[in-house]
């Protein structure tokens, strides 16, 4: 941990140079932080949203890239593990073990494309599927660069969801590349809906990993493993989409409950989303606006 | 350290984001990245140049993942400063040494963005999130990697490679 050089040894003497370049650095980082700082209800802002449309060509081809090396290191160890299947079986049936390998792969690769066809096709709204370029989480805010932008139809506060459940929505738009805020993000919310009883509430994310059902009275019936949807009452997420199961519930203060809800999508494994339609604000119900969904 | 190197640094730490970030094996090592290019400028003893790399990085990494530019500008062009200050006044050193002050490092981050993000953003403060440990520890570990390979004589464990085949 020592200088490599004389002229940064020289440097190193005297940190006032390094100090004063720090304090006109973070001055500035502030000066910029307040000039983005959006009111409530805010978009992303039209630097980023620059900034997203030049970096499009590049983290589009690094993502490509990333597919294809992490496609091959999963095709490699698929095929280590079919390999050894095969081996026990080699000295009998080679040629039609490896006939009968390919064919079952064939139907499960088929399967599972119906699968995602016939759930995907309960989503209200669906405008299409979309690429995860990369995915942040960091200090409670929780969220995805996907690979498709305004050239794609993307419009802010367009919801993203996999045939699970509800994933989050975009919050700032380039041409071909998007952000979007996960649901589990600290400062996300949404309307939701307990299917059961049909109570309106607030889901947020924690930025921990989980999300909580808020604005539920004391005398709500709710039930460990109700389903929690979306209420379609924010102006933002359809109605319908399911959010998760209630995981917790107990007596928070005096009006409401505090019940955890375990998302319905499985946010660890994300790779591609689906788009889907922004939907209008209910005309009744709870009165969830973009104020609070941030 | 030249320009040069900076800036291919940080294009490497930008490649290097996207190619794990990417992919769904990402939450495996979650490195920072990002973190490791600053602590690479600060090893050199350059407070100024840490400093700038520090912002620069930091930029990068609020252009892809944050909602306001500048908060991880911010908080990576302290770290800078401050590791560069670690690299000089410091005298022991080693790859343990180095792991932990960068795995501390990714902590401190997490928290500057963290405090900004309430302040700002009204957002609720998460800092010792299970993700945030994780990466810190994944940071500091692939630091310490780092530092073992630089500091390892590659030159004469393949001199005495070879002699070995040869007898």
């Amino acid at each position: 941990m020592r200088p490599q050089n004389p002229l940064a040894e020289i440097a190193a003497v005297n940190p006032r140079r390094g100090g004063a370049v720090l304090a006109s650095v973070l001055v500035a980082c502030v000066l910029i932080l307040s000039a983005q700082a959006p009111g409530r209800g805010g978009r992303g802002t039209v630097l980023q949203s620059w900034i997203l449309t030049a970096s499009a060509p590049v983290t589009g081809s690094i993502a490509s890239i990333s597919r294809g090396f992490w496609g091959a290191i999963d095709s490699t160890g698929e095929l280590l593990t079919a390999r050894s299947e095969n081996g026990r079986l080699r000295r009998d049936l080679e040629v039609r073990e490896r006939e009968l390998f390919r064919l079952r792969a064939e139907v499960r690769q088929l399967g599972a494309e119906r699968r995602l066809a016939a759930e995907g096709s309960a989503l209200p709204g669906i405008v299409g599927a979309v690429p995860i370029l990369l995915a942040e989480h960091r200090s409670g805010a929780q969220s995805v660069l996907i690979g498709a932008g305004s050239a794609q139809g993307v419009a802010p506060d367009s919801p993203l969801a996999v045939p699970a459940g509800l994933v989050g929505r975009v919050v700032t738009v380039g041409r071909g590349v998007s952000r979007a805020q996960l649901l589990l993000d600290a400062s996300a919310a949404a309307g939701a809906r307990i299917a059961r009883t049909g109570e309106l509430g607030v889901v947020r994310g924690d930025g921990r990993g989980a999300l909580t059902l808020n604005n539920i009275a004391t005398t709500s019936s709710v039930a460990r493993g109700d389903l929690v949807e979306s209420a379609g009452i924010d102006g933002i997420y359809p109605r319908g989409i399911p959010i998760g199961q209630v995981d917790s519930v107990s007596r928070g203060n005096k009006l409401f409950l505090e019940i955890r809800v375990s998302p319905a999508a499985d946010f660890a494994r994300l790779t591609d989303l689906l788009l889907l339609a922004p939907a209008p604000a209910a005309p009744e119900g709870l009165e969830v606006g973009r104020g609070a969904v941030r | 350290m030249k320009l040069s190197r900076i800036a291919l640094l940080l294009a490497a730490a930008a490649v290097l984001e996207f190619f794990v970030g990417g992919s769904p094996h990402r939450g495996v090592l979650p490195v920072d990245w990002f973190l490791l290019a600053t602590a690479t400028v600060a090893r050199s003893g350059d407070f100024v140049r840490a400093v700038l790399t520090g912002t620069a990085a930091g930029f990068m990494e609020d252009g892809i993942s944050q909602r306001l530019l500048g908060m991880n500008a911010f908080a990576k062009a302290a770290i800078g400063y401050a590791l560069t200050l670690v690299a000089v006044r410091v005298v022991f050193g080693g790859a343990l040494a180095v792991g932990g002050a960068l795995a501390a490092a990714s902590l401190v981050n997490e928290a500057l963005v963290a405090l900004l993000s309430a302040l700002l953003l009204q957002a609720p403060i998460v800092i010792l999130s299970r993700d945030a440990v994780w990466r810190a520890a994944a940071t500091g570990l692939m630091g310490a990697a780092l530092e073992a390979a630089w500091g390892f004589s590659w030159a004469e464990w393949w001199k005495r490679r070879r002699l070995r085949r040869l007898r």
